[in-house]
């Protein structure tokens, strides 16, 4: 499953991984809204964003190859949302700019993201006081997200193995009971979740 | 929907996460402190909910296929002040865990995806649902209202993409709303169709589907109604902002838009534009205002075609 | 000397409608390790909530269940959630931390536990279940075998006095259950475990408790009620492989 290996790399050993995941945070937010402040025309603020970015990734010690594919991935986005900017007056200009921007901020937030486990950036945002009730869910989430990925995954082979018509309507209808029994699935395990926190004396 | 960063301004950002977070704030207070503690481990597992349906592909046409948003969805499960904190979830995670949706822009995301949809959408299934209480009423405003969210979550986007200078007002407005007029409504399907198959599975996890009266004419006249107001909205909106660029420029650059559109974008937009009303904004409200309209009238279509007792019946229409 | 669980006429029924224990008394003394068994919907994780007060939804003004004497009622209730460590069947619906660190020190941190007594009872637990070195690993990525380790380690970090085990080792494979329950027979603790593995039952408890239909049918030394062919297949059981060689009629 491809979203099983996102954060292959962030528990690796490297200079970067080190770094306190406070300190990438901010120096990654600094960058990514001095991209957005500077001038359009302030190239070599662009230029030493990406040469600093060409190091991090250098340091870090993870595959540029990995990063550059990640990074293709989110790309047409971009592209696709630029190019709006193309319909305007010296668009073309305005767009490589546009692209420029986005791509190195990107570039930056994957560096981040893959150098700083998840669980690390929450403890930093819990202490710069993201509200309790939503750290509790983002826990959650990240714990469940992929147990529920790989349950629907699991009944949508067990569903396929009893299915010999195929038809978009077909597909569309059993995709949506799917989701449906997986909210209900969901639902349930939140409540034995819920008997297992109480058990160690949450309340 | 996902903007990522390098779009917006900082005005525009700060903008954004200036109107998001006081939202996000009053649904963090109204949940601490209405929340039974044992319902707080469902708030995580709807949230992981969310990110595995969107990674379920659904087939449209021609090899592309698209995924369920789900805030409207969340909102109907858990109502709407839990759904904002869902969502919000979510959109922090694809933020940072995928680097998907920008870090500066995620002010401007939580409004239209967390915010704007969310309580949009549900604003617009509330008031439905007041009107056709019954079983059939619950997925006629399911249908509805996902659709309403989307298309109100790709005007806040339009709204922040003009307002950070990416495109001019005239053609990202048409381009976004007319694009997710049509994304829309697979919304819708997918949405009535999960939340059948809850009813169908555990109809206590629908709190909303509980009531089943008949609903008087008058209450369905209302609904049309409101439908109708809807449509209104959609269609004023492009007229009713300052837009940055006038009129005049849109009709400059129409000719030239005509050429490009078709390749930049999916292609079942072009459809949408009809030719020869002179403006694209004019367009888009004329669209809008059909689409609306048309969109309630097939939530109806499909209530009445999913009810259908379970032996067929050749011609005439299904009784409830 | 108090007994470590004792229950007085349990009672429960689901909703309105049918009797999910009927009665049930029992004693339970300190440092035992019994096992309850019967077929599938006898009762037994339905009892097994009631140990910590899971069940029922509104605690009853005449307690029937008491652990180490005190009774449990609203008042104890935080109290004997403590003194009552719970594993549950799926560890996946235990194990609800990011990382294996955060999910061991979930319960003491509960207790107000915090820095470096943090620490230490989770290296503790830790090593008690031979998974030093996990800490920063995430659930998700361990084998299940590992992952029921973890869970009983996140148990132990609250230091229990009774340990309650609901089908530890459904679905682990041969080793797994091995290392299991070497972890399980060592413990001093007192424990009660739920099973349908007559063979674990066997090898792990001194005496067992035979529940079906919510009812208590038999009680007593383990091999002698293993060994009763007729009371086990009667409610749905088998005598175990490992009680057939043992005594050859």
């Amino acid at each position: 499953m491809r979203t099983l290996a996102l954060d292959a790399y962030s528990r690796l050993d490297s200079p970067l991984h080190r770094t306190t995941p406070g300190l990438k945070l901010l120096a990654a937010l600094v960058t990514v809204v001095g991209l957005a402040a500077v001038p359009t025309t302030a190239w070599w603020f662009f230029l030493a964003v990406a040469t600093g970015l060409a190091m991090g990734t250098l340091i870090s010690a993870i595959p540029p190859g990995f990063l550059m594919r990640r990074l293709l991935l989110l790309e047409p986005l971009v592209l696709g949302v630029a190019g709006l900017a193309l319909l305007q007056p010296n668009g073309l200009n305005a767009m490589i700019v546009l692209v420029v921007r986005s791509t190195l901020s990107l570039m930056t937030m994957l560096l981040l993201t893959n150098t700083t486990p998840f669980a690390e950036l929450l403890r930093v945002l819990r202490r710069v006081g993201l509200p309790e009730l939503l750290v509790t869910t983002l826990h959650l989430m990240v714990r469940y997200l992929f147990v529920l990925v790989q349950e629907s995954e699991r009944m949508r082979r067990a569903r396929r193995s009893r299915t010999f018509v195929t038809g978009r309507r077909l597909a569309w209808r059993s995709s949506a009971t799917l989701l449906g029994q997986l909210f209900v699935r969901s639902s349930e395990r939140a409540n034995r979740i819920y008997a297992a926190m109480c058990a160690r004396g949450w309340q | 929907m996902h903007i990522p960063d390098g779009f917006l301004d900082l005005k525009t950002a700060a903008t954004s996460a200036g109107l998001s977070l006081p939202a996000f704030w009053v649904a963090l207070k109204r949940l601490q402190r209405t929340l039974p503690r044992r319902r707080v481990p469902l708030l995580g597992l709807a949230a992981a909910f969310v990110f595995a349906a969107q990674m379920l592909n659904f087939p449209v046409a021609g090899g592309t296929s698209g995924h369920l948003m789900g805030g409207v969805l969340v909102a109907i499960l858990l109502g709407p002040s839990a759904a904002l904190l869902v969502l919000t979830a979510v959109l922090l995670v694809q933020c940072l865990l995928f680097a998907d949706g920008g870090v500066l822009a995620f002010g401007a995301n939580l409004l239209n995806m967390a915010v704007v949809d969310v309580l949009g959408g549900y604003t617009v299934f509330v008031g439905l649902r007041h009107l056709l209480p019954n079983r059939r009423g619950l997925l006629v405003a399911t249908a509805f209202s996902a659709w309403a969210g989307i298309v109100f979550a790709s005007m806040s986007c339009a709204v922040q993409l003009a307002a950070a200078g990416v495109a001019p007002w005239g053609l990202v407005f048409p381009a976004m709303v007319n694009i997710h007029i049509l994304i829309g409504v697979g919304e819708g399907l997918i949405t009535t169709l999960v939340v059948l198959a809850i009813a169908q599975a555990q109809p206590d996890l629908l709190p909303s589907c509980k009531r089943d009266t008949t609903p008087s004419p008058l209450r369905h006249l209302i609904a049309y109604g409101l439908a109708l107001t809807v449509a209104l909205v959609v269609f004023v909106a492009p007229f009713a902002s300052k837009a940055p660029d006038g009129l005049e420029r849109v009709a400059a650059t129409l000719g030239f838009a005509h050429h490009t559109v078709p390749s930049l974008l999916p292609a079942p937009m072009s459809d949408y534009q009809i030719p020869g009303i002179g403006s694209a904004l004019v367009a888009t409200g004329v669209t809008g205002f059909l689409g609306t309209v048309l969109v309630f009238a097939l939530a109806h279509l499909l209530a009445l075609r999913l009810l259908k007792p379970p032996l067929p019946q050749a011609g005439g229409a299904p009784r409830l | 000397m108090t007994a470590a669980v004792r229950l007085d006429k349990l009672h429960y029924r689901y909703g309105r409608e049918q009797v999910a224990l009927h009665e049930i008394s029992l004693t339970i003394e300190a440092g035992e390790c019994v096992g309850l068994i019967g077929p599938n919907g006898a009762g037994k994780s339905t009892l097994l909530m009631h140990l910590n007060g899971f069940l029922p939804e509104t605690l009853p003004l005449t307690p029937a269940i008491f652990i180490d004497g005190e009774p449990l009622c609203t008042a104890t209730l935080p109290k004997i959630r403590r003194h009552v460590g719970v594993m549950f069947q799926d560890p996946d619906d235990q194990l609800f931390c990011p990382t294996v660190f955060d999910d061991v020190a979930f319960g003491p941190t509960q207790f107000g536990l915090t820095g470096a007594a943090l620490q230490d009872v989770v290296t503790r637990a830790l090593t008690k279940v031979r998974l030093s070195g996990f800490e920063q690993r995430s659930p998700h990525h361990l084998s299940l075998g590992e992952k029921r380790r973890v869970c009983l380690a996140g148990v132990l970090a609250c230091d229990p006095k009774v340990l309650v085990l609901d089908e530890p080792t459904s679905d682990l494979d041969p080793r797994g259950k091995r290392e299991l329950l070497d972890l399980l027979h060592h413990l001093p603790t007192t424990r009660i475990v739920a099973s349908h593995d007559l063979d674990m039952v066997a090898a792990l408890c001194s005496r067992v408790f035979v529940l079906d239909e919510g009812r208590l049918i038999a009680s007593g030394n383990t091999h002698e009620v293993l060994a009763n062919e007729a009371l086990m297949l009667a409610h749905g059981l088998e005598k175990p492989h490992s009680l057939r060689h043992q005594h050859p009629h």
